[in-house]
Parts: structure tokens; C-alpha cells; sequence
């Protein structure tokens, strides 16, 4: 990452050296924290143009907490998925479900990696149009779990409920998501060659 | 970090083909969110006080209290150059009384008796 010049920093400190003036602290922070930001709203509202200024306002609001950061609460990174699912859902409720996220162009526009095949492309975007099938909040814990990879303990501190909680989401999530990709593997015509 | 993947699990080809989309920041968004960080840092953050360019002689007078009780020390200075080349009348004799001078060595000559009249006002 060219701007990430203080690797060793964790996000905590390196907040506290942009709150004291660090001319460095925030490009860092910024190379760090701004992809899994975007990643996790393009997942969350399927849709680039909005996630890409869902991350400018989470990252503002960082920038703004900054002078007042108590680093025994969360950690950036924490805080920030908290923040970005909180305007994500302001934005899927102004939404108001009008548009379906299925309906929504481009809902995967990731680049595309020497693997990509379009039986994964097809996977791709037939996932993401189920996970806007799901209620919000099981849609953020199978996100937050399965593709964010994070551990239930960082999950449930992110969504302000109890692991049991998260656990119980991301199983429902997860049992919803089959029943609809299953359905779509029949409307599409197209097999999963990997399942066991 | 890596989590387990039930096996057989149907949808574990789907979240490993989304992963792998994931979408990269373009540079015109980082530039962006850079320069929110740059204009709300000088916004919240005090500039660092600027070092002195007059060097010792700002230190010295930072030192003592800054200009105003640098304007003190100056008129206290002229004025006791003033009371020295040109002194009040009775401040030698003060000044002597104070300091301890001929006076006193008079008064050790005084007897006892006199010295007794003397305190009392020699009316």
C-alpha cells in the first residue's frame, strides 16, 4: 500500500498521532482502513456509487472523533464497521425496499482476479442478490462473518448484541441464503461444481 | 484470519467468489478521503507554537515575563539611575541610618542614662 508507511502503528495510535497533528497518520489510516470500509458497504447496499460515499462519511466521521478517541473503548477498525453499517441502513431505509437490491445494476463490481471464471462471477453476483434478500440484520452478521471474516466477540461488539445473538443471525443468514441461492442455481441454470 | 467452513457447505463457493470481487478504493476516493482528514485536522488541531526567530534575546525576555514586565524592569532600571546620580535631599542620612553607618557608631558612645532620655523623648 504506498500510503502505509508506519505498518507497525496500530490503528489506535496512529489515530492519536493524526488527532496531535501527524501529517502521515491519517494516509496510513486511510490505505488501512478505507477497503474493508468499501468492501463492507458495497456487500451491505450492492451498490458501488453509494457504498463509495457511505466510506467518505464513515471515514469523515473518524477524522471528526478523532481529538475525542478513547482508545479502551473499540478500536478504529471496529468503530468504523459500527458506522458503516449505521448509514448503510439509514440509506437502505430511505430506500425504502422500493428498489430491491437484486434489482440494483452492478450489484458485484469488484475487479476481477486471474481466477475469475464466470461460473464465480455468476456465484458472485447471485450471492449478493440473496444477501439483499435478507433482513438487515442477519445480512450484516453472515457479511460480517463470512466474507469481512471477522471473529462472533469483534460481530457482536460491532452489532451491540451478544455472541449467542450473532451466532444465531449468521445461522439463519446463512439457511436463508442457501434456500434462495438454491432456488437461483434452478432459474439460472447454472450447477455448483464444488459442492461436496 | 480464517474461519471454518462447514463441510459440505453449498455456500462456500459463493463467499469465496464474492471475496474475490471485493472492490478496490480508486484513487479518486482516497484522494478524497485525504483531504477530509487534511482540512478537519487543521480545523481541530492547534497549529504547534512557531519557534522563535530572535533566539536568545526572545528567550530572555519569554523568560522574565515577556514585554510587559520588560517595560517594568526598564523604568525601575532608569529610575534607580536617576536616584543615584541625583539623589533626594535626606536619603544620604537615611540610607546611612539603614545601612548602619556613623549614626550607630555614635549611639555606642552615648551612656547609659542618656541613651534612657534619648528612648523616652528628652522632653
Amino acid at each position: 500500500m504506498p500510503f502505509d508507511d508506519q505498518s507497525e502503528i496500530p490503528d489506535s495510535a496512529l489515530l492519536t498521532l493524526y488527532a496531535n497533528g501527524d501529517g502521515t497518520a491519517a494516509r496510513t489510516l486511510t490505505a488501512r482502513l478505507a477497503p474493508r470500509v468499501l468492501a463492507h458497504a458495497q456487500r451491505l447496499l450492492g451498490n458501488l456509487a453509494e457504498a463509495e460515499e457511505v466510506t467518505q462519511e464513515a471515514m469523515l466521521r473518524l477524522w471528526r472523533i478523532a481529538p475525542d478517541w478513547r482508545s479502551d473503548e473499540a478500536t478504529p477498525r471496529t468503530w468504523l464497521y459500527r458506522v458503516t453499517a449505521n448509514l448503510c441502513t439509514d440509506r437502505l431505509r430511505r430506500r425504502g425496499r422500493a428498489e430491491p437490491l437484486d434489482a440494483v445494476p452492478e450489484p458485484v463490481d469488484g475487479a476481477a482476479g486471474p481466477a475469475d471464471s464466470l461460473q464465480d462471477r455468476t456465484r458472485a453476483e447471485a450471492l449478493q442478490a440473496a444477501l439483499g434478500q435478507l433482513p438487515e440484520r442477519q445480512r450484516q452478521a453472515v457479511v460480517l462473518r463470512h466474507l469481512e471474516e471477522l471473529a462472533n466477540p469483534e460481530i457482536a461488539e460491532i452489532m451491540g448484541v451478544s455472541v449467542e445473538a450473532v451466532e444465531s443471525l449468521v445461522a439463519r443468514g446463512k439457511r436463508a441464503l442457501a434456500a434462495d441461492l438454491s432456488a437461483r442455481r434452478n432459474e439460472l441454470g447454472y450447477t455448483d461444481d464444488t459442492r461436496t | 484470519m480464517t474461519h471454518e467452513h462447514d463441510s459440505p457447505n453449498p455456500l462456500a463457493a459463493h463467499f469465496e467468489a464474492l471475496k474475490a470481487r471485493a472492490p478496490e478504493p480508486d484513487a479518486a476516493l482516497m484522494a478524497r478521503i485525504v483531504a477530509d482528514a487534511d482540512r478537519e485536522q487543521a480545523v481541530h488541531v492547534a497549529p504547534p507554537p512557531r519557534p522563535s526567530r530572535s533566539g536568545l534575546l526572545a528567550g530572555l525576555v519569554n523568560a522574565l515575563g515577556g514585554w510587559p514586565a520588560m517595560a517594568g524592569l526598564a523604568t525601575a532600571a532608569v529610575a534607580g539611575v536617576w536616584i543615584g546620580a541625583a539623589p533626594p535631599d535626606g536619603l544620604t542620612a537615611m540610607a546611612q541610618q539603614m545601612m548602619g553607618g556613623d549614626t550607630a557608631t555614635l549611639m555606642i558612645d552615648v551612656d547609659l542614662e542618656s541613651a534612657f532620655i534619648l528612648a523616652e523623648g528628652a522632653s
